[in-house]
């Protein structure tokens, strides 16, 4: 222990060094004027929130890199991000109606329907009519089938004014 | 001080010269570079001059001064990580005659024909070695003097703490400076 103390007391002395350390001559002759210089000047020491920081940085790669420096795993995560929002986007952009569970789950049954020509044209028919849709209006909340062109069950032209023209001449 | 809080940048003038050696001094051990003290020292004051107003008094200024520059030293120490660059003010003239100095690279030091330039490039290697609060205490009490208790206000620990980081410090110091201070 006495050793140990013995070794602290040199250590002490060696650490007296730092004291003999003085900054250039003349230096503390205009400390204060800066100071006083800056503060005139309007500077108001608060700290800077982020965005200032950024700002303040001569570039926003300047300010990034040396996060990315100091934790390589960032920028991997960040490239990684990057390539699914593409590979998002790129799909939503071939089905612009679809939402994103659509995207990421294409139910069997559509996707045989739309194998299929003869259950596409039925399948809209499945669906209950509302009042609207019934007196001839295309209104519909999927705009992808309601735009598929759909035969008539009726074979005639849905105007109930419109007769036929077949008639028999009188006396035959 | 009271004028000083009035925005009265004269007495502000004067609170700036009575301390601007110590706060410079306890910012340059830190980093040891001398433009970087010198923008910390400056920042502390004027950060100290827009927070007077909030100043409550419930510590001596002093203290309160020294907290602000040594919260703002160890935010740009983390910033900077361990990309140290050293910039050492040269020695005073009294270095080379001061007589615990003299003897410790005279007939205690192995090296003995270190000068006390290189000494203190290691010295301040082996500083920088050390963890931020580390180094904090080991710069407060053993270079400037600061009682453990004044220590504790400041960095905003018990004194306890106080001891233990600067046992542990002097510990490490040996370590890396052990050739030039054991028999």
């Amino acid at each position: 222990m006495s050793e140990k103390n013995n070794n602290f007391k040199q250590l002490k002395q060696l650490l007296k060094l730092k004291r003999h350390e003085i900054p250039p001559p003349g230096y503390f002759n205009h400390f204060s004027g800066d100071v006083i210089s800056r503060l005139r000047a309007g500077e108001s020491g608060q700290p800077e929130g982020l965005i200032e920081r950024i700002q303040s940085e001569s570039s926003l790669l300047a300010f990034l890199l040396p996060i990315f420096e100091a934790r390589p795993g960032i920028i991997g995560a960040l490239a990684t991000s990057l390539c699914m929002l593409l590979l998002i986007g790129v799909v939503w952009a071939d089905r612009p109606d679809a939402t994103f569970n659509d995207i990421a789950a294409v139910q069997p049954s559509q996707a045989s329907s739309q194998a299929d020509p003869v259950l596409a044209s039925v399948a809209p028919a499945a669906v209950p009519l509302e009042p609207a849709e019934s007196s001839g209006i295309a209104v519909s909340t999927n705009p992808v089938t309601s735009l598929q062109p759909v035969a008539s069950f009726f074979g005639s032209s849905p105007n109930p004014l419109f007769q036929p023209a077949a008639f028999m001449a009188p006396g035959r | 001080m009271r004028r000083a809080r009035h925005d009265d940048l004269a007495a502000y003038d004067e609170l700036v010269r009575r301390y601007q050696e110590r706060i410079y001094a306890t910012i340059y051990h830190m980093t040891a570079n001398h433009e970087d003290a010198n923008d910390l020292a400056q920042e502390s004051f004027i950060k100290a001059f827009s927070a007077l107003k909030s100043f409550k008094g419930g510590s001596s200024f002093y203290t309160w001064l020294y907290r602000i520059a040594v919260n703002k030293t160890i935010n740009f120490l983390k910033q900077r990580r361990n990309k140290h660059h050293m910039s050492l003010n040269d020695l005073d003239f009294n270095a080379e005659h001061d007589p615990d100095l003299v003897a410790l690279i005279s007939d205690k030091t192995p090296q003995r024909d270190i000068n006390l330039s290189e000494l203190q490039k290691k010295l301040n290697e082996a500083l920088l070695k050390l963890s931020e609060p580390h180094r904090m205490v080991v710069v407060l009490h053993d270079v400037q003097g600061v009682s453990h208790e004044e220590i504790a206000d400041i960095v905003g620990c018990n004194i306890g703490t106080v001891r233990s980081r600067l046992f542990y410090a002097r510990q490490q110091l040996q370590g890396y400076l052990a050739e030039y201070i054991k028999n």
